[in-house]
């Protein structure tokens, strides 16, 4: 009996060691000590034995079962260790579960890129609304009366309205900075903010020219501000637009609302400076015009130019978002394609 | 305008150091942006003189001549020609293998080779003027004739090159007109001139401003001094049409303009010295020998040069003898005054006419001529001096007989100095630092002010070149000498930031919130569509004419009325999207107009009403999930962006949509929107083939939003809730809305799960599966109180909508 079991145990121990998977540990385990496994059948049959015997083999079948139950125990560690939840083959070249979102306009992301560079520097987000009159795009803002801007060849004015002047002149807005003086009469000085939006022109479009085109300008008006800030402005954002320091430069320029104007410059980012296609060969990109406010502008804004100054700055978004991008069609923006639009998820 | 160094140099000595590309940049950050640069000599590259040594005939053409030719390389040349008159001995330009050349003074420039003509060899061409781009300088009796250098006087060694010899290695510096607009006096090379002297500290040539003495008057009448504040003319005769010499033809054309004859190219060539225009009469033609500067009465007519003919009104300025007009005063010539091939005597016109009349004019006929141009920027008045000795220096050069017999100078208003004060204090303010006196009033100076300074004020008199409107306040003063400085050389200064207040618009960022949910968690792309949109779409979305603000010169005819609702630009970007998707979702956030009044600044100002409109749509092959979609994605905005909750009701159907499948939504008592399948009829008057779509539109300004996130806490539950399924059988009328309104007061939470209708379900019956929450408050619910509930909520069912289990 005792020969017997010295088989059952040489048996048992070579079948855990040898079972290959959690599932055939578990066959291996009810064979060696379930009800009907050969271990159980020697317990079943102790009444039948000497007592002397029963006592060792009684014993022996016990420290077997023990035996078994901790082998088991450790080929299941084994086991576990380097078992997979698959079963089979699994292929890894097979696509992931798609994403189902959406994406914003990439204008839409450049103008909240840059309206979170500007809240951080504490200024206020406004909105002007797309129809102005002639009176807030061209009058405040110190065009002269026969400026060429003011035809309708130049601005699209409303019917019934491009005969009038003024207050009754009706447009959709050719530029933002209309919107400045909205604000300054609205809220006062000191002030600091920015008023992205679209605008709107009579033009003929291709490629680099559209009817309608997004713009965001900056304004700061406060008691002592000089115009080199603006300069210090510009980096500090483009810097956080683009994750990188942009070269930039500033150098003369002409509006009416401005006085004086300059233009700021941004070194071409496809090139980097030194020259290409997208830069005109020029290796400069002209993105923001900008300049001290005009006395007459603040005189419209019921502010006293003696006491207040401040500088506007422009960009232009479409220009800026081309740039992210390399998108050498400013006509895309407003095509409403998604196979152009998806590219920016 | 095309600004020649050749020309500048005329007017300045620029320094051998000082490189084209320098003073493209400093002219750009100081001045006016120098868009290119452009060397002529480029495109005469291999283009050389060559002498004729020997003219033999060719053997198998009657045309063409073998020339042995001399190119300075040592040994002779062999090239075929056709020229007409190939003489031993003439000095002709020759272009050799590699240059470009257009053939017969035609079409693109080719490449030149080395090849055979007819069997023989040639090395290169021997080419006609127009052939090497010398078409408009050099004059020819007919296209195959090759000019004779020496013929022609001008000097040159055999094998120079030709750019150089005709004095065209120039270089053009390029500026956008639009750019000078500001800038009157820069409307000349002797104005970039007077710039480049200030900028680099350079002596500019003094020019004369004599003019003519103790001659006869010449009569001239202005009526309208304010539109014309001075008038000169000049009667010189014994002159006849020939043509300029060849420096001035070389540095016109080089300038951007094409030489005509010596007459009217002294006029251009002052037009582009001193930016002063003027206009040569024939004195034959000037009728009673007096000139009248006036209004014309409405309904005259007068004939261009260019054949074109005005119906005049009282409002524009004409140049008169003493009967009719003679031309429309400083923009354009008329056809009977001009100089003719006959002209043998001129009355030479220097005016100043003002810049408003001259806008208003040339806007009207659209005539915007380079006089025009000019005169509409403002000139003042005492540049006329400078163009009337330019001019009558130039003709007594190119017409040494020429006498000049009368003279007047009409001069009703005289361009008055600008002064302006401007004090230290502004000026450290502004420009953000202190500059020595010295160097403010040495800036000053070198831009032509006058400046005195007297305790603390600098008292500025503005030259009269940037009188006319340039120069009028104090702040025109700060920027000129910021810009002489250079704005890339002031200290950079920092923005200060202010701890007083922080920046809190619940509503921007609202906006901002909507638009990333629809895109992030929605799955919607955005779009951006035109604000005008083609009448079709309009139509299709059931929208009125008279609904919406019209433009007055819009993009195209159909585009004339601008979107009342943000409808129509979605059918649109459906028809244009479904050629390649089948399913996809859309949207955009935009201003819509209606007639109406809005006062957004000021009371005097009235706008039509404007909404800001959250439009989206979803697309897709069936319209029950489309319309399902589209709820689900308005249904969850609230909670997810923070505003005030929306409730669905019917009260009014959009134009656009399906005739069952529509809803308002409402925010309290107000309707801000409505969702709905867009209707069959709308779909296909857009144009759209295949797809169905659904669409929700909402007037973002009557959402509320919360000042902050509003959700409380809920405790998590102390004992196990207990959920389960229950599927029932209702009938087809019975809506989801009643089953949970039936229950929900009985349950933690219920939610709908599916809908079904199928083989095991009887006609006019609905299967509805739905899922909820049960449990007690103060303990666990044991199976007996489980299924007392379970039997409650379907009593309750049965009664309230007859529905039977499952």
């Amino acid at each position: 009996m005792l020969d017997k079991l010295k088989d059952i145990q040489s048996q048992g121990i070579e079948s855990i060691a040898s079972a290959a998977d959690v599932d055939a540990l578990e066959a291996v385990r009810k064979e060696l000590t379930g009800k009907r496994s050969s271990l159980q059948e020697v317990l079943k049959s102790l009444g039948s034995l000497e007592p002397d015997m029963r006592k060792s083999v009684g014993m022996k079948a016990n420290e077997i079962k023990n035996l078994f139950s901790e082998k088991i125990q450790e080929r299941e560690k084994e086991l576990v260790a380097v078992a997979s939840a698959i079963k089979g083959e699994l292929d890894l070249t097979l696509p992931g579960t798609a994403v189902t979102a959406g994406a914003l306009h990439p204008i839409t992301q450049m103008c909240y890129d840059l309206n979170d560079a500007f809240r951080s520097l504490g200024f206020e987000i406004y909105s002007e609304d797309d129809i102005s009159s002639e009176k807030f795009a061209f009058d405040n803002l110190n065009f002269a009366a026969d400026h060429p801007a003011r035809a309708s060849m130049d601005t699209y004015w409303l019917e019934g309205t491009e005969d009038k002047r003024g207050n009754e002149r009706l447009c959709l807005r050719p530029h933002l900075t209309g919107g400045s003086v909205r604000y300054l009469l609205e809220k006062g000085a000191p002030c600091r903010f920015v008023y992205p939006g679209r605008v709107y022109r009579n033009e003929t479009t291709d490629a680099r020219h559209e009817r309608a085109f997004f713009q965001y300008e900056a304004l700061i008006v406060d008691r002592d501000v000089s115009f080199s800030s603006g300069r210090v402005m510009i980096e500090t954002i483009l810097e956080k637009v683009f994750g990188r320091k942009v070269n930039v430069r500033m150098r003369e320029g002409f509006f009416p609302f401005t006085e004086p104007g300059y233009e700021i410059d941004m070194e071409c980012l496809l090139c980097g400076g030194e020259g290409c296609k997208a830069c005109n060969q020029a290796g400069w990109i002209e993105v923001m015009p900008g300049g001290v406010i005009h006395p007459n502008v603040l005189r419209a804004a019921n502010l006293d130019p003696d006491e207040w100054t401040g500088f506007y700055t422009n960009i232009g978004l479409d220009r800026l978002v081309m740039m992210r991008y390399g998108v050498d069609d400013v006509r895309l923006f407003h095509s409403a394609d998604l196979r152009f639009l998806e590219q920016f998820k | 305008m095309n600004i020649s160094i050749k020309f500048l140099e005329r007017y300045i000595n620029l320094p051998k150091e000082l490189t084209y590309e320098k003073i493209a940049y400093d002219l750009t950050m100081r001045t006016v942006e120098v868009e290119e640069v452009i060397n002529t000599a480029d495109k005469f590259h291999d283009i050389v003189v060559g002498e004729i040594k020997e003219v033999r005939s060719h053997p198998n053409a009657d045309t063409l001549r073998i020339c042995m030719v001399d190119v300075g390389e040592g040994e002779l040349k062999q090239i075929v020609c056709g020229g007409s008159n190939l003489t031993a001995g003439h000095k002709v330009c020759v272009a050799k293998p590699g240059s470009e050349v257009v053939w017969h003074g035609e079409g693109e420039p080719v490449l030149l080779k080395e090849t055979k003509l007819r069997g023989e060899s040639s090395y290169g061409m021997i080419c006609s003027p127009g052939e090497v781009y010398l078409g408009d300088i050099i004059a020819t009796e007919d296209e195959r004739e090759i000019t004779d250098f020496t013929e022609l006087g001008i000097d040159c060694e055999i094998g120079q090159s030709v750019a150089e010899v005709m004095g065209l290695d120039d270089v053009i510096l390029v500026v956008d007109n639009k750019s000078l607009s500001n800038r009157p006096d820069l409307w000349g090379h002797y104005g970039v001139a007077r710039e480049l002297a200030a900028i680099y500290k350079l002596p500019l040539k003094e020019l004369e401003t004599a003019l003519p003495e103790g001659l006869p008057e010449y009569k001239v009448t202005i009526e309208e001094p304010d539109r014309c504040p001075r008038f000169t003319a000049t009667k010189i005769e014994n002159i006849h049409v020939k043509e300029s010499p060849q420096w001035m033809k070389t540095l016109i054309a080089n300038a951007g303009m094409r030489p005509i004859n010596a007459i009217v190219d002294i006029t251009n060539f002052v037009l582009m010295a001193v930016g002063q225009p003027q206009h040569a009469y024939d004195s034959t033609h000037v009728q009673g020998d007096e000139i009248v500067v006036r209004l014309a009465k409405d309904g005259e007519q007068l004939l261009l040069l260019d054949e074109k003919d005005l119906d005049l009104t009282n409002d524009h300025l004409v140049i008169c003898d003493a009967e009719n007009p003679l031309n429309l005063a400083g923009i354009k010539g008329g056809k009977d005054d001009s100089v003719l091939d006959s002209t043998e005597s001129i009355i030479l016109e220097c005016a100043v006419f003002t810049a408003p009349g001259i806008r208003r004019t040339t806007a009207y006929f659209n005539e915007k001529t380079d006089a025009a141009l000019r005169y509409e920027k403002g000139i003042d008045t005492q540049r006329a001096n400078l163009g009337v000795n330019m001019a009558l220096s130039l003709f007594k050069e190119i017409y040494p007989e020429c006498r000049i017999t009368a003279f007047t100078d009409c001069y009703p208003i005289q361009t008055e100095n600008v002064k302006i004060d401007i004090t230290q204090e502004f000026l450290d303010r502004r420009l953000g630092e202190v500059l020595e006196r010295s160097e403010i009033i040495d800036i000053l100076t070198r831009l032509g002010y006058e400046v005195e300074f007297d305790k603390g004020t600098y008292h500025c008199m503005a030259p009269t070149w940037r009188s006319t409107g340039d120069v009028s306040i104090h702040d025109d003063i700060l920027g000129d000498i910021a810009r002489l400085i250079g704005y890339e050389y002031f200290r950079k200064q920092p923005l200060t930031i202010r701890f007083d207040s922080s920046v809190n618009q619940v509503k921007v960022d609202l906006a901002r919130k909507l638009k990333e949910y629809l895109a992030f968690r929605c799955g919607f792309n955005e779009i951006f569509t035109y604000p005008w949109v083609d009448e079709k779409y309009i139509h299709a979305a059931g929208i009125k004419d008279e609904e919406t603000v019209k433009l007055a010169t819009p993009p195209s005819p159909e585009q004339g009325m601008l979107r009342s609702s943000l409808i129509p630009g979605m059918l649109e970007s459906i028809v244009g999207n479904e050629r390649y998707y089948d399913k996809f979702c859309i949207f955009e956030s935009a201003q819509v107009f209606e007639p109406g009044e809005y006062h957004p600044s000021t009371e005097e100002e009235t706008l039509p009403v404007h909404r800001n409109y959250l439009t989206g749509a979803a697309a897709g092959r069936d319209a029950a999930s489309l319309f399902y979609r589209v709820k689900g994605a308005v249904e969850n905005m609230a909670g997810y962006c923070h505003f005030e909750k929306l409730e669905f009701a019917q009260k009014e159907k959009p134009s656009w949509a399906d005739e069952k499948a529509w809803l308002n939504l409402m925010s309290g008592d107000t309707n801000v929107g409505s969702i709905g399948l867009i209707s069959v009829a709308a779909l296909s008057s857009a144009g759209v083939k295949n797809l169905s779509g659904a669409a929700f539109e909402i007037d973002t300004d009557k959402l509320i939003p919360y000042p902050s996130r509003t959700n409380e806490f809920e405790h998590l539950p102390l004992y196990p809730l207990v959920e389960q399924d229950m599927s029932v059988l209702v009938d087809e009328s019975v809506k989801w809305a009643d089953i949970e309104g039936s229950i929900d007061k009985m349950v933690k939470e219920v939610r709908f799960v599916e809908e079904y209708r199928g083989k095991q379900i009887p006609e006019g019956k609905k299967s509805i599966m739905f899922r909820y929450k049960i449990g007690n408050d103060d303990s666990t619910m044991t199976s007996k109180q489980i299924e007392k509930k379970m039997g409650a909520i379907i009593n309750v069912l049965q009664k309230k909508v007859g529905a039977e289990l499952r």
